[in-house]
């Protein structure tokens, strides 16, 4: 298993060259961006590389004639998925620090548990999306999600308040290790969902 | 001799289209044929065999085991060489095989790296910029160096030019040298397993018509000709299919004795081909005038 996460470092080894400079061009030219939203690019850009790579190839196909179980090729991408997410805020992190720009781990608890819901959200489209469609498709979810998600979220905040007094009366450190926590669930029941289309899946 | 691999009662359906109830076994130490026309189901077969594809009824058992529990174990000794590339373009032999290695626990480097020298490999040229050629020699190269006791290949020699497809019916006849080594693989080009095929499995519309080992085949089959007067509803029925021209007929018989028993001295039989015998079932199906095995 652990060389099916190692194989998305050797198919990522060029772009690995240009997520530097990738994340370096957010940190200057991205004043005012949240230091939050930077992380959560940066651990996009690892995961979904890959996904972009094995679309382009006939990937399943080469898994499965290779000795792995379907199970083991879903949890390497799910396992795979967190440790793209350690790498690139370690990454970020170091980055931010040697430029001198702040950041908390509020704000790394933030992109987390916004990376594992987005996704949550798209590994699975991955197995159900015609070949070619994803990169498209993951693109402009993300960018309409970004616009209309907000303004839904305040919508809720500010209609169903039972929820939003809930989450005021919460501490900080309970409120952010809580939606960390929620979202680490999200993401291990679109792992199960994922086996489920995978095991169906004809190569 | 034992089976490496065994289909039983093995069916599956699409829209339009279905392996049927197949039963196939591949006995170990040789090389088997897996012939039959474009759509017969050649490809679906394999893709069950490689558990790329779950059949929809019926059980594949591989070196006596199931999927369902042995899924990596049967892997681990089988070598796989599909129809198409199946590898990362962008990537090198050298990457190709840095993703491949650790997935096999009996992966031996030595050998191959003796391969890429037979083969004429470039170690760190894109596998794009190969020709399909070259593509084919990578994948027979990873095929083939981990120990696999079964090696299954799709159609290795579509498309290759005719030194490329000696070379590689070559590197066969080598590995059959080691009798504990299967080789299963489908081809459209039926004069390569002249050479090389100890059985043959032919593959019709979804139905195993049969699987024979040559011997048999040249035992069975037989060619017919004969002037038109022979032939009635009744001698007809000795034959698969009959080919009729204004000089006389054509036609595959699959019993010589019937032929003999029917026909006695009237007609000239030859040795069935390959080819041959393809070409009446296909023809056999467009006039519904045979009797399946």
């Amino acid at each position: 298993m652990l060389n099916l996460i190692r194989r998305d470092y050797i198919l990522l080894k060029w772009q690995i060259l240009i997520f530097i400079p990738f994340v370096l061009f957010f940190i200057f030219f991205g004043d005012h961006l949240d230091p939050a939203f930077i992380f959560l690019i940066a651990s996009f850009y690892i995961s979904f590389s890959t996904y972009t790579y094995d679309e382009k190839a006939e990937t399943n196909r080469l898994l499965n004639s290779l000795p792995y179980t379907r199970k083991e090729i879903i949890a390497s991408r799910y396992l795979g998925g967190m440790v793209h997410m350690i790498v690139a805020i370690a990454f970020t992190s170091a980055l931010l620090f040697i430029f001198n720009k702040p950041y908390t781990v509020t704000d790394i608890a933030i992109s987390s548990a916004l990376f594992l819901v987005f996704a949550s959200l798209f590994f699975p489209l991955f197995y159900v999306i015609k070949k070619g469609f994803f990169t498209p498709v993951v693109i402009i979810s993300f960018l309409v999600i970004s616009f209309i998600g907000p303004p839904i979220a305040s919508f809720f905040a500010n209609h169903v308040t039972a929820v939003t007094n809930f989450i005021n009366n919460l501490s900080v450190p309970a409120l952010y290790s809580g939606s960390v926590l929620v979202s680490m669930f999200i993401y291990a029941v679109s792992w199960g969902i994922s086996v489920i289309i995978y095991e169906r899946k004809a190569f | 001799m034992e089976n490496v691999v065994e289909l039983k009662g093995v069916t599956k359906n699409f829209k339009g289209f279905s392996v049927e109830n197949m039963n196939l076994e591949v006995k170990q130490g040789c090389i088997t044929g897996f012939i039959g026309e474009n759509g017969a189901g050649i490809s679906t077969t394999l893709k069950m065999i490689m558990n790329l594809l779950r059949p929809d009824a019926g059980e594949v058992n591989i070196f006596g085991m199931n999927y369902r529990q042995h899924e990596k174990e049967i892997k681990q000794r089988i070598g796989f060489v599909c129809d198409s590339n199946v590898y990362y373009e962008g990537l090198n032999v050298k990457d190709i095989k840095r993703i491949v290695a650790p997935a096999y626990k009996q992966w031996d480097d030595a050998l191959f790296h003796r391969y890429v020298d037979q083969f004429e490999l470039p170690l760190n040229k894109a596998i794009k910029k190969f020709s399909k050629g070259m593509q084919m020699k990578v994948s027979l190269a990873i095929a083939l160096s981990h120990q696999a006791e079964l090696i299954i290949m799709d159609e290795p020699t579509a498309g290759l030019d005719s030194i490329f497809r000696r070379e590689l019916l070559h590197v066969l006849q080598e590995l059959k040298e080691d009798r504990q080594r299967t080789i299963f693989f489908s081809t459209h080009i039926t004069t390569d397993l002249d050479r090389i095929a100890d059985y043959i499995a032919f593959i019709h519309k979804g139905n195993l018509i049969f699987n024979y080992s040559t011997h048999e085949i040249e035992e069975n089959y037989t060619l017919v000709k004969g002037s038109l007067d022979l032939l009635d509803w009744e001698t007809e029925q000795v034959f698969v299919h009959v080919h009729r021209t204004s000089t006389g007929f054509e036609a595959l018989a699959k019993n010589i004795q019937d032929v003999e028993h029917t026909f006695g001295n009237d007609v000239i039989m030859e040795r069935a081909s390959l080819e041959d015998i393809m070409y009446h079932y296909k023809g056999g199906m467009k006039h519904a005038k045979f009797n399946m095995a």
